[in-house]
């Protein structure tokens, strides 16, 4: 595996992202700056900004890296490069993982710095704000495994609605699992069994799709 | 070192509607081949085999002493590859590119990185997007060149190029070619762009290579001639005659294995040779590939 090649296309995604990400930095910032003004429509409004902006920068990098590489042709570019297809794969799942990663950990931890804020977000939210950011990562995985795999904006649209369905039906999922409902509303952090269960299976679904994602791409004969 | 640059044997890779069909192919390192075909001919799809980005069906492929795909990397850093559907990033800007290029080959070559950005009157900040597609074909080979590589792979390079930014192009390969090392493989339909270059001329033609030799014996071999029968006499039986056209008092012969004996074997036989005309390559390969489009269909 030849890691200096796949750090310099992990840096050069990073590179030509990097205005993607900062604007959903900034947009992310203005989320928790209107959940800090208080009230539960500035708590409602300012989350769903927040979750929207991290899709967006899931569903752009994805698409933006994988399939309009092929789309805009510079596949040909980064594949005349010494590199193999293995370490391409490496390169592009773990470069624009890293790349998302940087808005994602710097609000989630935005959010839940929030936490410590007195008269802030109730403490017995903080469960299930962790399992919703995490869910927030498995479906991005989703996508840019999809992206990464079929090369195809169809199927990566679709991925991105999956993944934001997910979203939401976990959402309404966890928030009515008794052993996560039951400590919601209070005013310390409850983390029950299910809690960890439901997180555990999201780092076994973001796992499973890393591994069917190699398994498909080292099936592939035709790179261009 | 291996003096075989590129080698291809009983090369087959089948789609649903197009089959490159057992293709040997040999470039020996320090020469140049010209790689003609029609659209659709399967010149990139043999070129895609070579770089490692399509892997074949059966037979095998060395470039630069490296199996391939298996040893697409190691082999691809030695290689400088540009075709005509390959595209740079619109949102960074040339400079950046040769930055990119620069820290991945320990060869870039930056005074001749420069001296070629002067010489395709690039400029290192305008950003890619903002490039028309001559400079964009430029700033490719600009990348492909200044990493010197041992072999240069040019696919249609010159497609789409207007008439200054082809000679542009053709010129600095011109160049190129006093670097004895480095051995390059040019495909393209124009053929009046691969014979000012190449060396080595290679046809392809539906999926098939239909012909391979060294251009000057092509240019020797192939003649058209202009026979003038007297009445009631037969056209001479001759060697390596794939076309007879104009009429039967005054048939034109088109000649895929020329040989000077073969006037005088006329002439013995009462035919007069009013003349024998050369054939650009353009007309070397256009016979060729009819030719052997009448006999598979027959």
């Amino acid at each position: 595996m030849n890691y200096s090649m796949i750090k310099i296309l992990m840096f050069k995604d990073w590179y030509l992202q990097r205005w993607s990400v900062a604007a959903s930095l900034l947009g992310g910032v203005v989320a928790l700056g209107i959940v800090c003004t208080g009230g539960n429509a500035a708590f409602f409004m300012g989350l769903l900004l927040l979750i929207t902006c991290l899709i967006a920068v899931g569903a752009q990098l994805a698409v933006a890296t994988m399939v309009n590489e092929r789309k805009e042709q510079t596949l040909a570019f980064v594949m005349s490069l010494p590199i193999s297809y293995r370490e391409y794969t490496v390169a592009k799942l773990l470069g624009t993982l890293l790349v998302f990663m940087v808005p994602w950990l710097v609000l989630v931890l935005g959010s839940l710095a929030l936490f410590a804020v007195p008269h802030g977000v109730p403490h017995g939210l903080l469960p299930f704000a962790i399992i919703m950011s995490t869910e927030i990562l498995v479906s991005t995985c989703l996508v840019v495994c999809t992206a990464l795999v079929t090369e195809s904006q169809g199927w990566t649209v679709a991925a991105i609605m999956v993944g934001n369905i997910a979203i939401n039906v976990i959402g309404y999922f966890v928030a009515h699992v008794a052993g996560i409902a039951k400590g919601m509303g209070g005013s310390t952090v409850s983390w029950s069994s299910a809690a960890s269960t439901v997180l555990l299976s999201e780092f076994a679904l973001i796992a499973l799709f890393l591994i069917l994602t190699f398994f498909f791409q080292s099936r592939k004969i035709d790179f261009l | 070192m291996n003096d075989i640059a590129v080698q291809f044997e009983g090369v087959s890779k089948k789609y649903a509607h197009f089959a490159l069909d057992n293709i040997d192919l040999e470039l020996p390192a320090g020469s140049i081949m010209g790689f003609i075909g029609a659209n659709g001919a399967g010149k990139s799809t043999t070129i895609r085999i070579l770089m490692g980005l399509v892997r074949q069906d059966s037979g095998s492929v060395n470039v630069l002493g490296h199996p391939m795909p298996a040893q697409q990397a190691a082999a691809k850093l030695d290689i400088g590859f540009v075709s005509e559907d390959m595209r740079l990033y619109g949102t960074a800007t040339v400079a950046w590119h040769m930055e990119f290029i620069r820290s991945i080959y320990p060869r870039w070559d930056q005074p001749y990185a420069e001296k070629l950005l002067q010489r395709f009157d690039l400029k290192a900040q305008q950003k890619v997007k903002g490039l028309s597609h001559g400079q964009r074909v430029k700033a490719a080979l600009l990348l492909a060149l200044a990493r010197r590589p041992r072999l240069l792979v040019l696919d249609e390079p010159t497609t789409g190029l207007d008439p200054v930014a082809r000679h542009e192009v053709l010129g600095e390969l011109m160049a190129v070619l006093a670097d004895e090392e480095r051995t390059i493989l040019f495909s393209s339909h124009n053929t009046k762009d691969v014979e000012q270059i190449s060396d080595v001329i290679t046809f392809i033609d539906r999926g098939k290579i239909i012909d391979s030799d060294d251009k000057e014996i092509f240019l020797d071999r192939w003649r058209r001639m202009r026979l003038v029968l007297p009445q009631d006499t037969a056209l001479p039986s001759l060697p390596g005659v794939i076309d007879v056209g104009g009429s039967t008092r005054l048939p034109v012969l088109t000649v895929s294995r020329f040989e000077p004996a073969m006037v005088s074997l006329c002439q013995d036989m009462g035919v007069t040779v009013n003349a024998v005309d050369p054939m650009t390559l353009e007309e070397i390969f256009v016979a060729n590939v009819q030719c052997r489009r009448e006999t598979q269909a027959v």
